[in-house]
């Protein structure tokens, strides 16, 4: 997608009307820099709003504001394109190979790196558009799940796979099936683009869907890495494609949204196996019932 | 030892839907910041106020790490809310859209009052009297 930078030089007085008009007219998010006495407003607009066409009726109104008691000066404003690649490659030169896990290290497809024991398996990924590098504390507990209840042939489904690290750790830790989804098509070709630069996972079959609608797969295990409030509704379709015994693995819960995904494991037909904590980050292992309990 | 501050960036950005798409994305990005955590933190924390504009003040340090608060919602949106309307006047001297009281308005600006940069309340208050009146609202 394009986007349009629009650039407003005020100062401190006319901040909030003029962020008002310019969210009011489409701006999908502000940037405010206010370290000097001339504010810069950056507004960011998507290509389906036709900004250049509202920029004559935008600088009437900020001058007006002086009519309203505010002082808009220097009242300035200009538009650019947005430089898609700078920012996003000025960020992946502070992305280095960092040891998530006991055995788990990811590598940025641009680095070198070897092995520091026999036993460290090493994840190739490149951020790309989705910006998934692995790692956040909440991949970081999906992660020491899989660990815990890979033993080694079992099938997979992944759920919200983002840049599909959870499907390329599990293959690497043995997951002999996996099938990976997201509703996000950038999310889609960022997890192809990554299990192509790992060969041990090349077999994982990723997908566009929404959570497991319309999945009729019975697996092993269930890894999902998002937030609460779309775990939520997972879970019953979760116990649905899981076999008895199976092992559900989450994250993405913050703190104060802990029991509440634990109420809603514990009414859908799962028992609580472990639970982890990393910062203000819970994961949660959970097994279905068996039929006879 | 305390680590050094790098940077700070202010963003309004929707509650619980922040994205590596700008604002956020250029923002952080040349910052040093991981995007992903950010955004993973920010709607997991705002989740709740899904719908709403909030301001967010984002501290860099030295080490690319970094720390943030949410605000309240910006003064605008408190006057919304007070006139119970939801969109300004795109006319303001001509179209007046809405009423606010005076005491309505020193409300919004006590709560604003430390994001406004404002000498004193009655400073903070011109500011939101003025934004009011700026979106078509009669401060009575």
């Amino acid at each position: 997608m394009e986007w349009q930078e629009l650039t407003v030089k005020t100062n401190n007085e006319s901040i909030e009307a003029i962020n008002n008009m310019l969210m009011e007219a489409g701006a999908s998010g502000i940037q405010v820099d206010d370290h000097s006495a001339v504010v810069v407003i950056n507004a960011y607009f998507n290509e389906r709003v036709k900004i250049n066409e509202l920029i004559p009726e935008l600088q009437v109104r900020i001058d007006q504001l002086a009519d309203f008691g505010l002082d808009p000066s220097p009242a300035e404003i200009s538009l650019k394109p947005v430089n898609d690649d700078s920012w996003a490659l000025t960020w992946e030169k502070y992305y280095h190979p960092t040891r998530l896990t006991r055995f788990l290290t990811v590598v940025p497809d641009w680095e070198e790196y070897q092995p520091t024991s026999q036993n460290e398996l090493i994840i190739k990924l490149n951020p790309g558009r989705a910006f998934g590098t692995g790692t956040h504390p909440t991949t970081i507990l999906t992660l020491q799940g899989l660990e815990t209840v890979i033993r080694g042939g079992e099938s997979m489904l992944d759920v919200g796979t983002g840049s599909g690290v959870l499907s390329i750790a599990a293959k690497l830790m043995g997951v002999e099936h996996i099938k990976a989804f997201d509703l996000d098509e950038v999310a889609v070709s960022s997890a192809l683009e990554n299990i192509n630069l790992n060969p041990v996972a090349k077999d994982v079959e990723v997908s566009a869907n929404d959570m497991l609608n319309g999945i009729d797969d019975v697996v092993d295990i269930i890894a999902a890495n998002m937030l609460s409030d779309v775990i939520q509704p997972l879970i019953p379709q979760a116990f649905n494609c899981l076999k008895p015994g199976g092992k559900m693995v989450i994250s993405g819960i913050i703190n104060d949204k802990f029991d509440l995904i634990i109420d809603t494991l514990v009414q859908n037909g799962f028992t609580i196996s472990e639970t982890l904590a990393m910062d203000d980050w819970r994961g949660i292992i959970a097994t279905r019932r068996l039929e006879e309990d | 030892m305390a680590k050094k501050v790098a940077n700070v960036v202010k963003l309004q950005i929707p509650a619980g839907k922040a994205t590596p798409a700008p604002p956020v994305g250029p923002a952080l990005g040349q910052a040093g910041i991981n995007i992903m955590g950010f955004t993973k933190d920010f709607n997991a924390r705002t989740a709740d106020q899904a719908g709403t504009i909030i301001p967010v003040v984002i501290t860099v340090f030295d080490d690319r790490s970094f720390e943030f608060i949410t605000k309240t919602p910006p003064a605008s949106v408190l006057l919304k809310k007070a006139a119970g309307i939801q969109k300004g006047s795109g006319e303001p001297n001509t179209n007046k859209v809405a009423e606010v009281t005076k005491d309505q308005v020193k409300e919004i600006a006590e709560t604003k009052m430390k994001d406004l940069n404002a000498a004193d309340v009655e400073a903070a208050m011109r500011m939101v009297e003025g934004t009011a009146r700026s979106m078509g609202i009669t401060v009575k």
